[in-house]
């Protein structure tokens, strides 16, 4: 089932919190809402859940508007960031609980609640524990057990709110992997909030990266890390360099214009020369050695990294005079990305240069 | 959870012994004075006559009448009060509105007026030379000088007990799991009687058990507007006052040991319940 969001505007009083949201979610898909806190995202997933109403703008499901529907009628799965697990029951009970609380007409027969309830306990890898309680169940099994909730009423729909938020590093890599797994057999319509770049790039198809009530850029991971929209993007996605430079446009005559030259610490370069940049600290990260440097122009250090074996052979120590070099570099006349035609018509001339 | 107790105060916010040993004295001391001895007395009283005269005294017709009504206006009262303190917990818990902070102030209302002030009110509204006195008068509806009355003063003196208890607990607890239930179908009663009231169950006893302990033992409001009818209109409180007041001593200690012995196990409920309380807040908090 196909979400459709169309022009969507929410203030929380007069805070505006979504300014103006377009998005669709193709159906089967897992799209990740990514952005700093209280850019809006968890709102807009809540809208589109039904627990928020939108001050204007449309949501609509498979082409049917459903903007004024209750959560209750949109039969979405919403896992909860703190889980919000039913204390008082069970771990078989919570799960049940969407079917038992149907009409009775359209209420599962006792066994075929229990028989679900199993199947799904067991899908979740939690078929030894139906009758523990939430509170006796590390934060990586509640949170299985609140996806095996969702997952119960069958929903075509299903919302996550910075599911893996509350775990720990470790139990987080292997929950989204599972949780990628399973998306890839059951191919429910998904849509889940994160401020954790590295989780949407391993979990999702797309990603929104959102900024102060409005998508920013909604692309593939990989489209987003090479060609980001916006130097929001291009610093949210990660640690970055931001040198000035000037740009010479062959064709237009126009001499040395001034951008700024995104460079990533893995694709910057640190050689022998002398750009005014002195070696300031080196630090072994273990796979990867990170290498800062000052230049007295700039306020925030140039970090490089590389390779250990790499690094081992640079003979980069500190207090040495070195060149920067850039295997990559995005480069952004103020907020709007200089496109790839007229960067091949250019020659970058010199990073650190001051026009 | 934080890893020291904060119960035992760490070396540095230890107090030297001999100010710990006079602070508890004091204390000690204020606790025997105005709480045990009283106790003590009104039981001693009670019993001075012997076992047989406290039970004539309890078994009295007028004094059961007393205990009689005491019972059905805390039938009504407390009630009418959790029915109203869920809502009203509800309401200010889940929604935002305009006048939420107005609400609030007039909730802790009753606490802050004196009992008395109350009673007059409802005199100067249902009385017969009130407001609504010659209507009511007009068709035959007794509230003053009535159970109705001493029902209506009794709702509104016990008024913020079960709201007091819920809105912090339920402010604490948060909505998510509400918000749960109803992402998985359930309706707005399903949710509440699944979610909800298990949820707020220990808080909401507690909070009863207070209302009804201040219902029973209510004097002030109640006093002004029962005009003191014996057999009628006398409440176990008021009931003990006229016997004092007719140097029955030994009658009116009887009654008023009965009260002592619900406040008694009021506090010894109170106690278990709070217990538990603190302990579902505890667990509720994710690790």
């Amino acid at each position: 089932m196909s979400i459709d969001v169309t022009g969507i505007h929410y203030a929380y009083g007069s805070a505006p919190a979504l300014r103006g949201i377009d998005l669709r979610v193709e159906s089967g898909e897992l799209l990740a809402l990514l952005g700093p806190s209280g850019c809006g995202k968890t709102t807009l997933l809540r809208i589109v859940a039904g627990l928020e109403f939108p001050d204007r703008g449309r949501v609509a499901f498979n082409g049917r508007d459903v903007t004024d529907v209750g959560t209750r009628e949109r039969h979405v799965g919403f896992v909860f960031q703190h889980y919000a697990l039913f204390n008082h029951l069970s771990v078989f009970e919570n799960v049940a609980f969407g079917l038992r609380v149907r009409r009775w007409r359209l209420r599962p027969r006792r066994d075929e609640i229990d028989r679900r309830v199993r199947d799904l306990l067991d899908l979740v890898q939690l078929g030894d524990y139906a009758h523990r309680f939430p509170s006796q169940l590390s934060g990586g099994q509640r949170q299985r057990v609140a996806l095996a909730r969702a997952l119960a009423v069958e929903p075509e729909i299903l919302l996550l709110d910075e599911p893996f938020g509350a775990l720990d590093a470790r139990v987080r890599g292997d929950l989204r992997r599972w949780l990628r797994g399973l998306h890839d057999r059951i191919h429910t319509t998904s849509l889940f909030v994160t401020h954790d770049q590295e989780e949407a790039f391993e979990l999702a198809d797309r990603i929104a990266v959102m900024n102060q009530g409005r998508i920013e850029q909604l692309a593939d991971p990989q489209t987003l890390y090479t060609h980001p929209a916006s130097p929001f993007v291009c610093r949210f996605l990660g640690e970055v360099n931001e040198l000035p430079a000037a740009l010479h446009a062959h064709w237009s005559g126009i001499d040395d214009e001034r951008v700024t030259a995104f460079v990533r610490p893995h694709d910057l370069e640190f050689d022998d020369g002398n750009d005014g940049v002195r070696i300031e600290g080196v630090r072994d990260l273990g796979a990867n050695v990170r290498v800062e440097a000052r230049h007295p122009l700039l306020e925030q250090p140039l970090v490089a990294l590389y390779p250990r074996d790499r690094y081992a052979c640079s003979g980069l120590v500190v207090g040495r005079s070195v060149a920067i070099a850039a295997r990559r570099s995005m480069l952004f006349r103020g907020d709007a990305p200089v496109d790839a035609p007229e960067r091949a018509g250019s020659a970058l001339r010199g990073l650190l240069t001051r026009a | 959870m934080v890893p020291t107790d904060i119960r035992r105060p760490s070396a540095a916010l230890r107090d030297p012994r001999w100010l710990r040993w006079t602070l508890l004295s004091i204390a000690l001391a204020f606790v025997a004075l105005f709480l045990v001895l009283p106790l003590v007395a009104v039981f001693g009283y009670a019993f001075e006559k012997g076992w047989e005269v406290w039970l004539a005294s309890v078994m009295d017709e007028e004094a059961r009448a007393a205990i009689r009504l005491t019972l059905l206006v805390a039938a009504i009262a407390v009630p009418l009060n959790t029915l109203f303190g869920v809502a009203a917990a509800w309401l200010v818990t889940r929604y935002a509105f305009r006048g939420k902070g107005l609400l609030l102030s007039l909730i802790d209302l009753p606490f802050a007026v004196s009992p008395v002030v109350a009673g007059l009110v409802f005199v100067l509204l249902f009385g017969r030379q009130g407001w609504l006195g010659p209507w009511l008068a007009e068709h035959d509806v007794k509230i003053i000088f009535a159970v109705p009355g001493i029902v209506l003063a009794t709702t509104f003196v016990t008024f913020p007990f079960v709201a007091r208890e819920l809105i912090p607990l339920m402010q604490a607890q948060g909505a998510d799991e509400e918000r749960a239930a109803l992402t998985l179908g359930a309706s707005g009663w399903a949710m509440f009687r699944r979610v909800t009231l298990p949820k707020i169950g220990w808080g909401l006893v507690y909070g009863v058990i207070l209302c009804n302990a201040r219902a029973i033992g209510e004097f002030g409001a109640v006093s002004v507007v029962s005009g003191h009818i014996r057999g009628l209109t006398n409440t176990m409180p008021l009931h003990v006052e006229v016997l004092y007041n007719e140097y029955q001593r030994t009658a009116a200690f009887a009654v008023a040991s009965l009260l002592a012995l619900f406040a008694l196990f009021t506090l010894v409920l109170k106690q278990l319940i709070g217990w538990r309380v603190r302990r579902a807040a505890d667990t509720e908090t994710p690790a």
